[in-house]
């Protein structure tokens, strides 16, 4: 991946609340060859995106603690942050009917690196 | 004199014996027939004596089917059970002011038999009637053959009687069975209850049959599903027992609420009003019980007062058990599925940990295609778990594993999958989608699926018992048998149930491989 000089690096915002996990994704991001920033539930995460409006990109988790999940996340960023891209990814299947916020993709957990990857450079773009 | 008690047990039985204002039968009117020839009287009748009334199941030479009972000659010492004859009914003091006497019917001769039931209970009289008096009674015949015509009656009701209750029990106990097919057959409770309610309204001829859950306290019930005859209004909603008599002890006791006439019924008579405005005039409330506690009640309405029989009871209290068994096994499955859910997400996040330790810990490694076939193969087996949590770890089908192997590693558009439904044990149905992960790697590297228009087709049969799975790639690249075999073609070669079975051909218009295992095998493995 080539990102021109004169362009800032595209930020992503991970939010995973297994540590290993988190670590594991932001290599993944820092692969694809972005800036990643870390968040262990959706309070902090919203905290992070109120005060850093640079973020394109945040790839998180549904199940959390902390009463807000990933699901709910995503859809108070389409809310509040609409330009702002989503990468969802769980470890549970998507319940039936669940309504997904628009610009947003899944991925089961276990998920391939390479796909991931792919995902992230289609919305950098 | 009548006893008090002996003639509410004889309006009991008579209830039980529903015989009351039922039409004429050919066996009673054979007997008043030949009684009255035996007897050589003009009238001859089967008196049956109720509180206020007697009523004639058969009569010969009389045009009423009842009179007040004050002018029943019958009921003149019925509960002696014996034989009564009266020589001049004009001269006894019993009966010569007896309107049938001083009127134009002119009763004259009496004799009568006592009618007595297998539980011992005097029922009425079989009765011969003359207009003429007769000082020297009947003879000694005549006497033991009206004897015997009275034992004739007592049998015939007693019979008629048993052939009703196992015509009603056979009804009962088939609604019973269709009842359990259709809790059987239901994956929710709403469909259980309401599948009851019918055919329980149905079958007891009643207005209503209803489900409710019933709070802790008993005091509230929110019924649920609801049942109607037509014309009769639903009464789904919450409802106040407090609201409608004091309805509650028996329940919270567990004991089914047992009400025949709303308006004499001392829990409910004090406020007719609310039972009448549901069209309510007699009921059941069975309670379904868990723990020793009222959870549910089923109810059953009917819009007049009408007598609950204990097979009737019975059969509510088996309906209620069975709603009780139904319920729980679905709340067990329930439970079984949220747990079967668990255990999947947690080993997820565990197959997803292991992929971030090995991605750490081989990030030095130079050559990248090993690492990466690491991480496929763990997606794999990944997506194979989630078809087996969808069976509850039961069996998988075999399409079903093959096409979630084949949409995690893509081109299901030049894949053909074609094959009998075939159940996968839980051990095969990973077996099988490590292997045909395998099978479509080589063909992205090396087969069918690296060059534009190959295609692959994955097809299945069973023979002789056997399972044949065939793969057949076409349209690639010239095939060369590989050199060296990788994990990849161990893995393959493992087969369907880890234990061979496996034969790989290089043909030249394209690689081939076919996998074998006995179905039996493979259920069960």
């Amino acid at each position: 991946m080539t990102i021109a000089s004169h362009e800032p690096v595209p930020i992503v915002l991970v939010v995973e609340d297994e540590p290993l996990l988190r670590l594991f994704a932001v290599q993944v991001v820092e692969d694809a060859g972005y800036e990643p920033l870390e968040a262990a539930n959706a309070a902090e995460a919203i905290a992070i995106l109120e005060s850093r409006p640079d973020i394109r990109i945040v790839f998180t988790d549904i199940d959390m603690p902390g009463g807000l999940d990933g699901i709910k996340l995503a859809a108070c960023i389409r809310d509040r942050w609409p330009p702002i891209k989503i990468i969802i990814t769980s470890g549970k299947p998507l319940p039936p009917r669940t309504v997904m916020p628009a610009e947003t993709v899944f991925f089961p957990k276990p998920y391939r690196q390479d796909r991931v990857i792919a995902s992230l450079h289609q919305m950098a773009a | 004199m009548l006893s008090q008690s002996q003639a509410a047990r004889r309006a009991g039985a008579l209830k039980e014996l529903a015989v009351l204002d039922t039409p004429e039968e050919q066996a009673f009117d054979d007997i008043v027939f030949i009684a009255s020839r035996t007897c050589d009287t003009p009238i001859a009748l089967i008196s049956l004596l109720d509180d206020d009334r007697q009523w004639f199941k058969a009569r010969v030479g009389l045009d009423v089917r009842q009179t007040d009972i004050a002018q029943s000659v019958c009921q003149i010492d019925v509960d002696e059970a014996d034989m009564l004859v009266i020589a001049d009914l004009t001269r006894d003091p019993r009966t010569a002011a007896n309107p049938l006497v001083t009127g134009e019917r002119a009763f004259r001769f009496y004799a009568g038999v006592p009618l007595v039931l297998r539980s011992g209970v005097v029922v009425g009289r079989l009765c011969v009637i003359d207009t003429k008096p007769r000082p020297e009674g009947l003879t000694q015949e005549q006497m033991t053959l009206l004897r015997a015509l009275g034992r004739q009656v007592s049998d015939q009701l007693d019979l008629r009687r048993a052939a009703q209750v196992s015509a009603r029990l056979l009804e009962l106990q088939t609604a019973l069975i269709e009842i359990s097919e259709r809790i059987r057959a239901s994956d929710e409770a709403v469909e259980m209850t309401s599948a009851a309610a019918a055919v329980v309204g149905r079958v007891l001829g009643v207005q209503r049959a209803s489900f409710g859950l019933v709070d802790p306290e008993v005091e509230i019930v929110d019924v649920e599903a609801d049942w109607t005859a037509p014309g009769i209004a639903s009464i789904a909603g919450r409802h106040r027992f407090d609201d409608y008599g004091a309805l509650r002890a028996d329940l919270v006791a567990g004991e089914p609420l047992v009400i025949e006439d709303v308006a004499t019924d001392r829990r409910t008579s004090a406020n007719t009003a609310a039972m009448y405005a549901l069209d309510i005039g007699a009921l059941v409330n069975m309670p379904v019980r868990e723990r020793g506690r009222t959870v549910a009640i089923f109810i059953v309405n009917a819009s007049r007062p009408r007598l609950w029989t204990a097979d009737e009871l019975l059969f509510l209290r088996s309906v209620a058990d069975r709603l009780e068994a139904g319920v729980a096994r679905l709340r067990a499955e329930q439970q079984q599925g949220v747990l079967n859910g668990e255990i999947n997400h947690r080993l997820k996040n565990m197959l997803s940990m292991v992929q971030a330790i090995a991605s750490q810990t081989l990030r030095t490694v130079s050559e990248r295609a090993p690492v990466e076939s690491f991480e496929r193969r763990l997606v794999a087996l990944s997506a194979a778990h989630d078809v087996l949590l969808q069976k509850s770890w039961k069996d998988a089908d075999l399409r079903t594993v093959a096409k979630a192997v084949v949409e995690t590693v893509g081109f299901s558009e030049r894949m053909t999958l074609d094959g009998p439904s075939v159940p996968l044990g839980a051990r095969a149905a990973l077996s099988f989608s490590l292997v045909v992960h395998e099978l479509m790697t080589n063909a992205c590297k090396y087969g069918a699926l690296c060059v534009e228009g190959g295609h692959v087709e994955l097809t299945w049969a069973i023979e002789d018992n056997d399972l044949i799975v065939r793969w057949r790639e076409r349209g690639g690249p010239p095939v060369v048998s590989p050199s060296r075999k990788g994990f990849g073609s161990r893995l393959i070669r493992l087969g369907l149930t880890g234990t061979g079975g496996t034969e790989l051909r290089y043909e030249p218009n394209g690689f081939e491989a076919d996998l074998r295992a006995s179905v039996e095998h493979l259920a069960q493995a």
